[in-house]
Parts: C-alpha cells; sequence; structure tokens
C-alpha cells in the first residue's frame, strides 16, 4: 500500500500547476485586508472622477448665486460653495485634475529616477559619484520653500506644477534604484548575458531592470499618496491649481473662519477626498510591499 | 576625528558655496530681474525714488559686469580695489559679511535680518514646542509597541501612524478651527483658532477672562497649531523608535542582559533604549531646520505670523530680499545639522568611527 501512496503523489506533483509569479504575488496581496480594501475604495474613487458628467448633472463652474452656501440635501448632496456651485460635482471633477497630476508626474518623476539610477549603479566611477552628490546635494536643499519660490517666478499653472515636482521628485527614486542596481549588478546572469555579448543597455533594461521592479512599485504606490499630498498643499496655498479648476487642494483655499464656522462641510469633503486616497495609496503600497518581497524593507 | 572634522569642514564649505549660487541663479530668473516688481510699483505712497532704486541696483550688484554680479552680492565691493578693479570698488559688504539687503516692500527698507529676527521669537516657540511635544509621547509609544509587538496597542499605533502619514496637515487644521468655533458658538470651553495674540481680551468659559498678551493668551493661542504639528510628526517618529528600538532588541547584549537574571525593566530601560534613542539623533538634528523655518502650512491656517508665514507672506508681494535670506538660512541651518547629527553619533556611539 506505501508505495501506491508514492505514486498517487508522484502524479499529484506532476500534475500540479507552477504558480505564476504574478499569481503568487495576487495570492499574498490578497491576505491583506486593508490593501484589498482601499483597492477597491480607490478604483470607485477613480471611476467616479472619471465618470464624473455621468454621475452628477451640475457643471463643476456653473453658479448660482441664489443658491449659495446650502447645507447638503438631496439636492446636493454635498451642499453648494460660496458662489453656489455644487460641491460634490466640484469635487468630482478636481478628482480628475489631483488624480491626473498625480499619476503623471510619479510616472515621469519615477521614469526619470529609474534611468538615473540605472546608469548610475551600473556605471559607477566618476559618473555615479557625479550623479550621487548631486543627489546628496538636491536631498539638502529645502524642498517646499523652493517649489513655492520657483512656482512664484514662473506664474503657477498646471504644467509648471507638474515640470517643477517632476525635477525634485526623481532624486529619491534615482538613489534607491541605483542600490537596487549595485546588489544585482554582480550576479551570474549578468555576467552570462556579457559573455554573450549584450550591449549595456540591454543589460541594464532587459536583465537587471526587471530584477528591481519590486521596491520600484511599491516605491511608486507611496509616491502617489505622497504627491497627492503635496499638490493639494501647493494649491491650497495657491501655488499649484489655478481656479476656476477646481483641484482638491484649491477648494479648500476659499475656506475661511467665517465658511468653518457657519457652512464646515465646504471644507470637510475635499480634504476628506485628499485624505482617503492618500490612505489607500498608502495601505495598498504597504500591501505590495508584503506581497512582492515578504523579506523586503524600504 | 581631527581628519575627519577638516575634510567636514571642507565639505561643508563646498555645499554652502553651491547652495549660494544654486539661490543667486533661482533670482536671475526672475522675469524682468529681481527689481523688476519695484520699477513697477504706481503706488504713490509706496513708490520707490530714484535713489531708492539706485540703492537696490548696488546691493544687488547689478550697475557691475555680469561676472561681478555674484560675488558682489556673496562677498560685497568693498575689496575691488585692492585686485586691481578701482572702477567697480563701493560700499557694500555682502552676504557673508551679514549685509543680507534690504525689504522692498512688507517692511520696506528695514534690514532683511531685522525683520526676520523680529518673527523669529514665536517661530521658536511653535516649533520648539511641537518638537518636545511630539517626542515626549513618542518615545514611550515606539518603546512600548515595540516590547510588545503585535499587541493591540502596536497594531492601534500601526494603524495611527498610516493615517498620520496620510492627513493633510491644513486639512487636520480647518477641521480643528471648525471644531473650536463650534464650541465657541455653544458657549463651551474652546481654543483661539488664529493669531500668535489677542488684540482685546476675551473670555473663555470655564477660564474666565483672558488678558490680551499675557501668558496664557499666549499659550491658549499655541495649542491648536503645536496639535496639528505634533499628531503629524508623531505618527513619523513613533514608527521610527519603534523599528530602531525592535533592531536593538534583538542584538546580543540584550539577551546577555537577560540571562544575567537582570529585570525586564533594567534591560528595556536602561541597555536596549539607550541604544535605541541613538538613531534619533537624526530626528532631533533634522528639526533644527525646520524649527527656524517654521510651519509654512501650518502657521499660514492658523494666521501665526512666524517666520513660514512671513516667507509666503514675502512670495505673495514678490519681496525678493526677504525670500533670499530666508533660503539661505534655511540651507546654512540644514548643513550644520548634518554635521552636528556626524559628531553627535560619534560621542554617542563610539562603535562609529569616522576617518
Amino acid at each position: 500500500m506505501a508505495v501506491t501512496t508514492q505514486q498517487f503523489e508522484g502524479t499529484d506533483i506532476l500534475e500540479q500547476k507552477i504558480e505564476s509569479p504574478f499569481v503568487a504575488v495576487l495570492r499574498r496581496f490578497a491576505r491583506h485586508r486593508l490593501a484589498v480594501a482601499s483597492t477597491v475604495v480607490l478604483g470607485i474613487i477613480v471611476l467616479m472622477a472619471v465618470a464624473a458628467p455621468l454621475i452628477t448633472a451640475y457643471d463643476p463652474n456653473y453658479n448660482v448665486p441664489r443658491d449659495k452656501n446650502l447645507p447638503p440635501s438631496w439636492e446636493h448632496i454635498m451642499g453648494t460653495d460660496y458662489v453656489g456651485r455644487d460641491v460634490f460635482a466640484r469635487l468630482l471633477y478636481a478628482g480628475r485634475i489631483s488624480l491626473g497630476i498625480a499619476f503623471i508626474t510619479v510616472f515621469f518623476s519615477d521614469a526619470l529616477g529609474v534611468v538615473i539610477g540605472v546608469i548610475s549603479g551600473y556605471f559607477g566611477g566618476w559618473l555615479d559619484a557625479l550623479i550621487m552628490r548631486t543627489v546628496d546635494f538636491m536631498l539638502t536643499l529645502p524642498l517646499l520653500p523652493i517649489l513655492l519660490v520657483l512656482i512664484t517666478i514662473f506664474s503657477p499653472s498646471i504644467k509648471l506644477l507638474v515640470i517643477v515636482l517632476v525635477l525634485t521628485g526623481w532624486v529619491s527614486s534615482a538613489r534607491l534604484i541605483r542600490g537596487q542596481i549595485l546588489s544585482v549588478r554582480e550576479r551570474e546572469y549578468v555576467e552570462a548575458s556579457r559573455a554573450l555579448a549584450a550591449s549595456d543597455p540591454r543589460i541594464m533594461f532587459r536583465h537587471l531592470l526587471p530584477n528591481t521592479i519590486a521596491p520600484i512599485i511599491v516605491n511608486v504606490t507611496l509616491g502617489l499618496s505622497g504627491i497627492i499630498i503635496t499638490e493639494a498643499a501647493l494649491s491650497y496655498l495657491g501655488f499649484g491649481v489655478q481656479p476656476p479648476d477646481a483641484s482638491w487642494g484649491n477648494m479648500l483655499q476659499a475656506v475661511d473662519q467665517t465658511v468653518l464656522n457657519r457652512y464646515a462641510w465646504q471644507a470637510f469633503f475635499p480634504g476628506f477626498a485628499i485624505f482617503l486616497t492618500s490612505l489607500c495609496f498608502n495601505f495598498i503600497g504597504d500591501g505590495l510591499r508584503d506581497a512582492l518581497d515578504p523579506r523586503m524593507k524600504l | 576625528m581631527v581628519t575627519f572634522l577638516i575634510r567636514r569642514f571642507f565639505q561643508m564649505g563646498l555645499v554652502l558655496l553651491l547652495s549660494t549660487i544654486v539661490v543667486y541663479l533661482i533670482l536671475s530668473f526672475v522675469p524682468g530681474g529681481p527689481l523688476d516688481n519695484l520699477l513697477q510699483n504706481t503706488d504713490p505712497r509706496t513708490r520707490p525714488s530714484q535713489a531708492d532704486i539706485q540703492r537696490q541696483m548696488k546691493a544687488m550688484g547689478l550697475d557691475k559686469p555680469w561676472y561681478l554680479q555674484y560675488v558682489t552680492w556673496l562677498a560685497g565691493d568693498t575689496w575691488l580695489d585692492t585686485i586691481g578693479l578701482e572702477e567697480y570698488a563701493g560700499t557694500r559688504k555682502g552676504i557673508i559679511r551679514g549685509d543680507w539687503g534690504e525689504s522692498y516692500k512688507l517692511e520696506r527698507n528695514r534690514p532683511v535680518l531685522e525683520v526676520i529676527g523680529r518673527r523669529l521669537p514665536d517661530t521658536l516657540r511653535l516649533m520648539i514646542t511641537a518638537t518636545v511635544v511630539s517626542l515626549v509621547f513618542a518615545i514611550p509609544l515606539g518603546i512600548y509597541s515595540a516590547v510588545k509587538q503585535y499587541s493591540k496597542l502596536d497594531y492601534l499605533l500601526t494603524s495611527f501612524s498610516f493615517l498620520g502619514v496620510s492627513l493633510p496637515s491644513f486639512w487636520f487644521g480647518l477641521m480643528l478651527i471648525a471644531a473650536t468655533l463650534a464650541f465657541q458658538r455653544n458657549g463651551l470651553f474652546y481654543f483661539p483658532p488664529g493669531d500668535v495674540l489677542a488684540i482685546r481680551s476675551y473670555t473663555v468659559p470655564g477660564l474666565g477672562v483672558v488678558e490680551a498678551k499675557s501668558v496664557t493668551d499666549r499659550i491658549l493661542h499655541l495649542v491648536l497649531p503645536v496639535t496639528v504639528l505634533s499628531v503629524i510628526n508623531l505618527a513619523g517618529y513613533s514608527r521610527f523608535m519603534r523599528s530602531s528600538m525592535l533592531e536593538v532588541l534583538k542584538q546580543d547584549y540584550v539577551r546577555t542582559a537577560r540571562a544575567k537574571g537582570l529585570r525586564e525593566r533594567v534591560v528595556v530601560l536602561k541597555h536596549a533604549m539607550r541604544n535605541a534613542l541613538i538613531p534619533l539623533i537624526t530626528i532631533f538634528v533634522g528639526t533644527i531646520p525646520n524649527i527656524f523655518g517654521g510651519a509654512l502650512i501650518t502657521e499660514t491656517i492658523f494666521n501665526y505670523k512666524g517666520l513660514g508665514f512671513l516667507y509666503i507672506q514675502s512670495l505673495g508681494q514678490r519681496d525678493w530680499p526677504i525670500v533670499t535670506a530666508f533660503l539661505l538660512i534655511n540651507a546654512i541651518l540644514i548643513v550644520i545639522a548634518n554635521l552636528i547629527a556626524d559628531i553627535l553619533y560619534t560621542v554617542a556611539d563610539p562603535r562609529i568611527r569616522l576617518d
């Protein structure tokens, strides 16, 4: 009997499907309940922003002076603001701008950071030294004051906001990627592809980069959370998205003590959207970190 | 140690020089030059006279050829005749000798350093209080949740730190103001929602009449901004303390201490905690530039007229000398703070050798 059991086990192993790395990551991610919930919530937020015209009939910039400062009701589920615009409609359209800026900024700053980091880590030598000293220097600059002064000089707009955030944002991801590249640079498969006469770019972007993808993904997710808050703060201070365009940050710009005293909901909803979105990105980042590499620390 | 210090000082000088170049470059990007705003001022009460403009141009070295402008701004022009450039010699001392120029608009013709100096005490009060409060809570919380890892409180703290890093400080501040206004409206105890000091005396239920500009007045005004700053800091600091403590608790000497039969209290507080505090130097020293810079956003929300508020204000008014001074002082403090951190590390931990 013992023999047959062993045979069964043998066939089991042969017939068992090998789990692809992607499925394995998904399975581990699914165990992080908060991360899964955050993905769902974030999905809803993004969908609502994208489908804004289908969800609300109100124009985000159409003001009805007669209906200003209305409390939340069935007609205006989040009330109206100080010139009579529907807060819910503005929130949805603002989501497009805020989320759009966040995705574009993080995409470009991480892409730039990855390219610079890979080059720095792979070639080493004086180039690496130069890049890393630049990174060190940029990290010593006071970030927020510099952002503000640059935006003031070139007069604020969405395009400028993205450019400035990208130019200051690549630094930390470049440093992270460089460290990762250094740790895989001396592996055997790199030597093997070099023996096969692979070119430098091929080794860098076909062999090294895919092996550092896990920390990049986590870095991107956490970066999104940070950018959502930074953009909101800059727009709140008047240095980001300019009215009449709505962003979650600049919706709070007109909020003063009178508004807070009598119509506090006008301040509550946009800020809560920022908070919730940022929180979702943080939880997803945490879940991805656990799922992609349980030993990894960032 | 001496070689390290010499090398470090050399690096420091280099970084500072680079910072001045960056700041000067930023200013040169101002469309129409840094004096543009001054020239366009048509308000009869504040319009600068020709003499004012000449003086500002001299102060920034704009009357000189381009290769001398930065040098004049940095080191002045009193010494230019000694190197054979008599025609450009003047009376400027340059920023390295304390000549930082004068405010254009906010406080016309007052030296920038004086304007900054006057705002500094309020910012120091706010930032030092906030830092102390957050450390006082963060250190015990971090230690406790590391010692009792995976306990209820540890989970609570982890969730709290997630909330803390995702919380936009300006929204949190606005909500606090809304809450305190609601309290005030309903005749309950409340905290003043803005400003550094009150102009007139006011009554707070449960506390009686608060005299304007008294110590009580000052403290009441500090409560809300300090709360915002501390809650935001606390999230990061306590996580930092927790991971530092977890790292130390794994060390051999902690096991040795336990094996000797020391009480857990002694092991944790004496052997582990002291070492776990070392990485906190980074945080502690990192706050030095922040303490000077104030909290741009928090000061703006609470109308707290410190340095952060001044910076935003001078950007709005295009008062470039103040902007420049703020950026430069910030950069200098960051560089000095880094040096202090390095030195403190060697003092606190003999295992770290620096040469």
